[in-house]
């Protein structure tokens, strides 16, 4: 019942992770998060006064941006930052300060795999950081549906590839 | 979200919480008046964190979170810094480090009337008392004290302005400061705390102006026996 793994894990071992938080100076909250050579920055800027336009000035506004390791956002980029964005709007409390803007950027540092479980991990240690107000906490991890139906936990980049599906 | 936590709230005093912790249960608790302070929201039955940080109690019934950020939130009767970033008729903008610009009218000072109403540059810094925290609206300041005297409120000229977390500012405001009271028995300096995580300085010899500054922001996450070696370290250096 077994499955291999490239780096000898089993099937639902994580790799390691790490966290630090306020790393950076210029942020009002930030924070790295790895798992295994996937490593993620996040930085929050704000509140700030005002929402932006089609945003509901009642509640507070997010923003996130994402900045991969090289080159241009594309599509999957912008649907990691909605995908982001959905799951901070529904762990903060949203009526603590209405009509503000709060900014999250996202920093990709290297990519293994598991790269949107990480972000989001990273994000909810940097908005804990910066103290905006939080119903819960979110944590996101990454599984794959593998070839001969077992479940793998935290893919590495050349499992992701060689894996039927995979859900976060 | 329907996790039960299963240990008792008494225990969670002095303990770090992180947001979505349960810190009260009401629902054997009924016949009791609780107060809460930041940090804290009231979700049906349920009391959770909303801020990560230390769960301080003061008797007989507040409980709030301790924690320190880089941004403040304003609260009344707070003593804040702020910079005057804009003047517009009778009002000057001021950034307080809040979510929104803080309101100062021109009339809010000691014997100002229409005609002698004070004119500030922007970028000045002033010591003022927020005195209006309406949610949906900007809060607003005043250079008075309640009685309508100048008492020490007003524009800081000289010295040195720096940034510090809300938590030292709050540390630097308690009765007993270990690194304030070490630097005092030596140096002689002015000091004007915001609790919004600002501090300005000033001194007649602009070098103890850096040692007070460098002491005060090392100070953040010392103890009190680690401020005063710190800083005795710190004058032993310049003495030599």
């Amino acid at each position: 019942m077994e499955i291999d793994r490239e780096d000898g894990r089993t099937p639902n071992q994580l790799r390691p992770l790490a966290c630090s938080r306020n790393i950076l100076h210029r942020p009002h909250g930030s924070a790295s998060w790895s798992q295994g050579d996937t490593k993620v920055l996040a930085a929050v800027y704000g509140p700030k006064a005002g929402t932006k336009k089609n945003e509901n000035p009642e509640k507070a506004c997010f923003e996130v941006i994402w900045k991969p390791k090289s080159g241009q956002i594309g599509k999957a980029e912008k649907e990691y930052e909605m995908i982001l964005k959905k799951t901070i709007q529904s762990i903060c409390v949203l009526t603590v300060n209405p009509n503000t803007t709060t900014s999250v950027i996202i920093q990709v540092v290297h990519d293994d795999g598991s790269l949107l479980p990480c972000a989001i991990n990273a994000a909810c240690a940097a908005l804990v950081d910066a103290g905006i107000p939080m119903k819960h906490l979110a944590v996101a991890i990454c599984c794959c549906l593998a070839d001969n139906g077992y479940v793998v936990l935290d893919p590495n980049k050349l499992e992701e590839k060689k894996m039927r599906l995979s859900l976060i | 979200m329907d996790t039960k936590v299963s240990v008792s709230p008494k225990s969670l005093i002095d303990q770090i919480v992180v947001p979505g912790d349960v810190v009260l249960d009401l629902s054997n608790m009924t016949n009791q008046t609780i107060k809460l302070g930041s940090g804290l929201r009231q979700d049906g039955d349920a009391i959770s964190a909303v801020r990560a940080g230390k769960l301080s109690y003061s008797k007989p019934n507040t409980y709030w979170v301790e924690s320190s950020h880089k941004r403040y939130i304003p609260r009344l009767e707070d003593h804040v810094l702020g910079i005057v970033v804009d003047y517009k008729a009778e009002n000057f903008w001021v950034d307080i480090k809040g979510a929104q610009l803080a309101l100062l009218p021109g009339l809010a000072f000691e014997g100002v009337t229409r005609r002698n109403m004070p004119k500030f540059e922007v970028g000045t810094l002033l010591y003022a008392r927020v005195v209006k925290t309406n949610t949906g609206m900007n809060p607003e300041l005043s250079c008075t004290d309640a009685s309508g005297k100048a008492a020490l409120f007003g524009p800081l000229r000289d010295g040195f302005m720096f940034e510090t977390s809300t938590g030292l500012s709050r540390m630097l405001n308690s009765q007993t400061c270990p690194v304030l009271e070490a630097l005092g028995k030596k140096l002689c300096f002015e000091i004007a705390i915001g609790i919004n995580g600002r501090v300005w300085v000033n001194a007649t010899a602009p070098r103890s102006v850096i040692i007070v500054a460098n002491a005060i922001m090392n100070s953040e996450s010392l103890s009190g026996t680690q401020q005063r070696i710190m800083v005795e370290k710190l004058l032993a250096k310049i003495s030599d």
